[in-house]
Formats: C-alpha cells, structure tokens, sequence
C-alpha cells in the first residue's frame, strides 16, 4: 500500500530542487564576496601582469558577473565542477573519493543517534520522574553539554592513549603486510571508526533523546495508552506499540533539524580525527584558498541535507496517518 | 446471585507524603445483565471507583481497604466446565471464596491484566480520544480480541470485529479507517463495539455521553440498551448528568466526598430522595416535567479529601445539620423503615438506603429543600 500519491512526491521534489537553487547563488554571492579570487593561490610574485591576465581569462574571471553566474548554475547541475587549483585534476574526481567516505561516518552516526535517542528517550518517558530517568537524563545532559570536539578528545585519550583499544587517526591503517580480506578490513576499518562515530552520535543522540522523552510523557497522558492499558495488553506492547509509535512524530520533526547538526558536527569531528572525508577537505580547502574544491564541497553537503530532508518528510507521512498524502 | 459485590472499599491516592481518601468504604454490588449508575458532581470519586475495580488507577493510587467479589475466575483456575477449580478455592494462596467468586483487589498486575477487558471492560473517559491515531481502528478491536483469545485467526478476528461495528451501526468497510476519519458519535460508538469484543460480563462505561450532542447521546444510550439486552452485560455508568442516569440505570448510587450517600432503585431514589444532597442535586438540574422557574445549586464546593473531617461529608453544605452531624459520617439507613419515622440502618445493599442522620425526619427536608432561602441560609452562617 502506498500512502503517498506521486503528485505529493513530485511537489516535495520540485521544492527541494528549488531549494537548491537559492543554496547555490547563496554560494556564489559567499564565494565571489570573500577577499582573493580563485586564482589566489597560483599567483606567485615573479608572475608577469600578462601571465595573471590570461589565468584570469582561463577561469572565466573577466566575464561580467551575471555570465559568471549563469556559467556557475549551469556548470553545476551538469556536474561540471571545475578544476581544484591546489591539487590540480577535477574537483569532481576529489569529490566522488571523498564523499563516500563521508557517507559511511555520517550515515552510521545517524543511524545510531536515531536508534539510540528514541529508545533511551522512551524508557526515560515510560519511567518518568522515576530515580533512573532522573539519574540518566541529568548525565546525558552533562554529556551533551560539551563541545563534541572537546568529547572527541576525552575518547581519543582514554580508548587511545590509555587503554590502546582503537585507532584515532584516519580511516584504516596499512600496515606494510596487510592482508586484504573481507574480515581484516572490517575490523581494520572499525577500529577507526568506532572512535569518530561514538563521538558525533554521542552528540546527536541526546538531542533526538530530549524530543522523544517529554514526547512519550505527554503520550502516556493519552485517552488511548489508558484504553490499551485498558484492554489487558502487557506493559511492553502498551509503551512500545501504542505510546512509543506516537511518541515518535515529533521525533521525526527534530530529525529535519537535527540532520543539518549532525553534518554540522562531521565537519569538526572529521576534522579531529583526520577521517578523510568531505568535511577534511572543507576546512583545508578553506586553509589553502582552493575556492573550486570548497564551493564544491558545500554543495555536496547541501545535497545531502536537502536530499535526507526529503527522506524525512517522507518518513513523516508515514509516521502520522491523519497527513493527507497528495494534498497541502 | 450478585454477579459483582463490593465491600467496604477504599482508595487512596498518595500526595507529597499525605493521603487523599477518594473513596472511603463504599459498598455496593452489581447483578448480572443490571445496568448501575453512580452519579455525583466532579472529584467525589466516582470515576476513581469505577478504575479501581480493574487496577487502572493513576501510579500514586491505591486500594487501602476492602474486596471486591467477582463471579468469575482467572482462566488459568477455572476447570472445562470454566468453573473455578475445587483446589484453588480451597488454597489459601488464592483470594477464589467457596462460592466461586474472585477477590479482585488481590490479584497482581498480571492477573488483573486477565480480567481487563475479558471480564470487565472498562470505557475512559473521552472516549473520543480512546482510539490509538495511528492504527487502524479495526485493527485495534483486533488486538483486543487476540489479546484475550490467542487461538483466533487474525482473519476470524478481523470477521468478528467488522461484525461489531456493523452491530454498532458502523458501516464495516470502516474498519480500515483511522479514528480521524471519524466523527465524534462513530469514535465513540467503535468505542463501545470494541469493549465488546470479549464478551464481557460487566461494561464501566465512564461520562459515555459527555461532549456529545443530545441527539447523539440518545443515539448511544439506546445502543447501550440494545447491547445489554443481546450481550445480558452488567453495565456501570459513571456520570455527572442526572437526565443519563434516568436514562438508563436500574440501580443508582449518588456520591459525594468518596462515600455513597443514598443508594436504591432508580425510581426511588429519584421521586422519593431521602438525602440532603440528592435534594440538592436535583434542585441544580434542569427537568422538563416540572415546572421550575430557577435552578436552585448547592453553595459552596466539594470538601477536600486530604484528612477529612470526622463527620458527615456533606455537613458544611448541608442546611439540615445538626450537632450529630459533626460527630462521624452517618452509616446507610433504611428509607423505608425512616418513611415510618424510625431511624434503622439498612443492610440490604440492593433496597433504598440514605446516609443521613435526619432521614427519620424526612418530610421537613424534601418540603424546605425545594426552597431557594434554605440553601442560601448556608452561606450566611458560614
């Protein structure tokens, strides 16, 4: 059975692409506004002003502006993105390594954030004001009050310096005779992440946990968690099946929200971790003036939360019957 | 025989290390196929009764006295012939009384689940807002079947729960509709069908028409009637609204402050009220029959349950007190023996019965209680 009508589907489609579009003349207007050029970082002082010229010809900088921009748009949404000046072979190349990278750390963040938050969240609800959802909930809070790199930190310390369990640094480490097996790269692979993952999902899950709690206390109020506990049905099937599967619509409110914190906090956490991924490359793209590679860059991230926002709100038709599939 | 006698019951809810006595050694009992109403204004109790019967009280809630006398076993104590096992009434480690009945104020959360629904089905309050949004509303009646007869088919489930709605004048094909495609009177009426899903012996049905127009609470006070008559279910209506209770009971119970002050047959205890505050009561409520150009109410509010007061519940309201009145809450006399101007406590649970030391002086009280200055009076001397 499907809920949703194709005309709702291509709606949300067409407002997410439209989004997009004022992302990337945001972009351009942000770019074009900070001090240098794209050129910048080539520019030596033994240059001749004819050899700058040309560059600038090259890279389109002579154009006027209204032909830069529509030049930038339609480049963009052919996948044409240009040349990164620092490294020198196509942003797009840089792009499709690094972001697969990105993928498996944010992905498994999220993933973990939005099974943990709900569940912790729903416990605490179900036991609200008990001596344990008063304990849990006041730590969790401690724990969310620290800046995710500072927590980055305190891990790398203790599973790394101290107890020597995981890795820090990088996605996986080649040892000189490495053998490459299903096996071994997974856990070679895992001791990397395991350190970055706990500390973005760290963050994030408290937050999806502070919705899901007062959430599920509200719900337990319900006229229709009383009638479940009415009709004799376990304390188990009543919290989960009929407190908890309301409790979470609003979860799925926060999750639009909470999606752009997650890649917000990868950016950082890549970045403490070296994780190579686009996040890395941002902050050094940023560092070395590589105007083509960091443009790029937030527009992949763009993508990804325009793109995981459309998941959402289809998640949330599905979460709440009493939205009307292909009207509003 | 009674299908459900309750003795001397009392609940208390736990507040910042006080207790509050919501309902204070009530008695009353409740024969098969009867439909019984315990009236009375807001926080007297009633619906706390009405809960405390399956354990659904609020967590700081609890039964600190009494029994409640089912007639009828858990199944996993009941022989084919689903009467109780010979060896469990005569263990003392299970509340099974020789006569077969069940006390449930002792049975543990997981055998009390056994008895929701199955036995005694209990309708919230706002039964509007009973239905789970986010199911199907066949499928909860569903969940309810199969939750009590494991051996169903979700098919043969599903088969009987249509069934139900149909009987309840629901279209079945509604089924696979959720509760906002409803309206107000269909939420409600599902409601009802699915309470009878189980086949159960007694119905608490709590405020049933509350927030429904008048058209619509006829509509499913009929249906009440209906179900009884097919089903042969004790019902037990909680409600606030005297013209419902008119309705439909056999038997009322009017409350106030946690104690049932007069109880008996409908028609007795509504022509011929031998309490002060059913007296009160009516005088507050409109009636078509008579003619009564203004509705005269009782002055001042309900008494706090924290430590009452030793005597009557009903003596700061009361324009009839006396002295006696301040002394201890007055037990149930007979109304029929204080007619004749004799003051005799009843013991027949089911005959008219009035707690009111003055009930041996019936005739001033019915006379000056229809008088708008004598409950005025009240507020002068306070």
């Amino acid at each position: 059975m499907t809920r949703i009508s194709a005309r709702y589907l291509g709606k949300r489609i067409v407002v997410s692409y439209i989004t997009l579009l004022v992302i990337m003349t945001l972009l351009f207007a942000l770019l074009r506004s900070m001090p240098g050029t794209f050129i910048s970082s080539m520019i030596t002082p033994e240059m001749q002003p004819e050899q700058i010229q040309r560059m600038r010809e090259v890279w389109g900088l002579n154009e006027p502006l209204w032909k830069q921009y529509v030049n930038f748009m339609v480049n963009y949404q052919t996948g044409e993105f240009g040349m990164s000046p620092t490294n020198r072979v196509p942003v797009w190349d840089i792009m499709i390594r690094r972001l697969p990278r990105t993928l498996i750390l944010f992905g498994a963040a999220f993933i973990v954030a939005y099974i943990v938050g709900p569940l912790v969240g729903m416990y605490l609800g179900w036991l609200r004001g008990s001596r344990k959802d008063k304990s849990i909930f006041a730590s969790s809070l401690v724990m969310y009050s620290m800046p995710a790199f500072w927590l980055a930190w305190l891990f790398i310390w203790l599973f790394n310096y101290e107890l020597g369990w995981l890795e820090s640094t990088y996605m996986y480490h080649q040892f000189p005779q490495f053998e490459w097996t299903v096996v071994s790269t997974i856990t070679n692979v895992l001791h990397h992440i395991t350190l970055p993952l706990i500390s973005l999902a760290f963050v994030n899950w408290v937050g999806v946990m502070l919705v899901m709690r007062p959430s599920m206390n509200n719900v337990t109020e319900e006229d229709y968690v009383f009638l479940a506990q009415a009709k004799g049905l376990s304390e188990r099937t009543v919290m989960i099946k009929h407190a908890a599967r309301n409790a979470l619509i609003p979860v799925a409110t926060q999750a639009i929200v909470g999606l752009a914190f997650l890649i917000d906090g990868s950016i950082i956490i890549e970045q403490v971790f070296s994780w190579p991924g686009i996040g890395q490359l941002i902050v050094n793209a940023v560092i070395s003036k590589d105007y083509p590679v960091a443009q790029a860059s937030f527009f992949i991230l763009a993508v990804l939360v325009v793109v995981m926002r459309l998941l959402t709100d289809v998640v949330y038709t599905y979460l709440d019957p009493r939205i009307k599939f292909g009207e509003g | 025989m009674s299908l459900l006698e309750v003795n001397d019951l009392s609940i208390q809810y736990e507040v910042d290390d006080d207790e509050v006595h919501a309902v204070d050694g009530v008695d009353f009992s409740i024969d098969r196929g009867e439909t019984y109403g315990f009236v009375g204004e807001s926080g007297c109790g009633k619906t706390t009764l009405g809960k405390s019967l399956v354990h659904l009280l609020d967590s700081n809630g609890f039964i600190a006295d009494g029994e409640i006398w089912f007639d009828g076993t858990l199944p996993q104590w009941e022989n084919d012939r689903g009467e109780p096992r010979r060896d469990v009434i005569e263990n003392d480690q299970y509340p099974v009384r020789e006569d077969g009945k069940t006390d449930l104020a002792q049975l543990d959360n997981e055998q009390i689940r056994d008895v929701r629904w199955r036995n005694i089905a209990l309708i919230p309050q706002s039964a509007m807002n009973a239905l789970n949004p986010v199911y199907k509303v066949g499928d909860q009646i569903v969940e309810a079947i199969r939750r009590h007869e494991p051996n169903t088919s979700v098919e043969e489930a599903d088969t009987r729960a249509r069934d139900l709605l149909e009987r309840v004048g629901i279209d079945p094909d509604r089924a696979d509709d959720y509760a906002h495609q409803f309206s107000g009177g269909m939420k409600q009426r599902a409601v009802i069908a699915m309470a009878m899903a189980c086949n159960p012996d007694i119905l608490i049905a709590d405020e049933p028409t509350t927030a429904l127009d008048v058209i619509i609470q006829d509509r499913i006070l009929d249906e009440l009637d209906e179900l009884q008559e097919e089903f042969n279910v004790s019902i037990l209506v909680i409600s606030h609204d005297i013209s419902v209770m008119a309705e439909i009971c056999d038997q009322l119970a009017v409350m106030y402050g946690g104690k049932i002050m007069e109880s008996g047959p409908k028609a007795e205890v509504f022509q011929e009220s031998a309490n002060p505050y059913t007296l009160g009561l009516k005088n507050s409520f409109p009636t078509v029959k008579q003619e009564q150009s203004e509705l005269v109410s009782i002055p001042g509010s309900p008494p706090t349950l924290l430590d009452p007061d030793p005597g009557c519940r009903f003596v700061d309201r009361c324009p009839f007190a006396v002295d006696e009145c301040e002394s201890s809450h007055p037990p149930m006399y007979d109304v029929a023996d204080a007619e004749g101007g004799r003051r005799v406590e009843g013991d027949d649970e089911k005959s008219h019965r009035s707690a009111c030391y003055r009930v041996d002086d019936l005739e001033t009280m019915r006379t000056e209680a229809s008088k708008e200055e004598t409950w005025q009076a009240i507020t002068q001397n306070h």
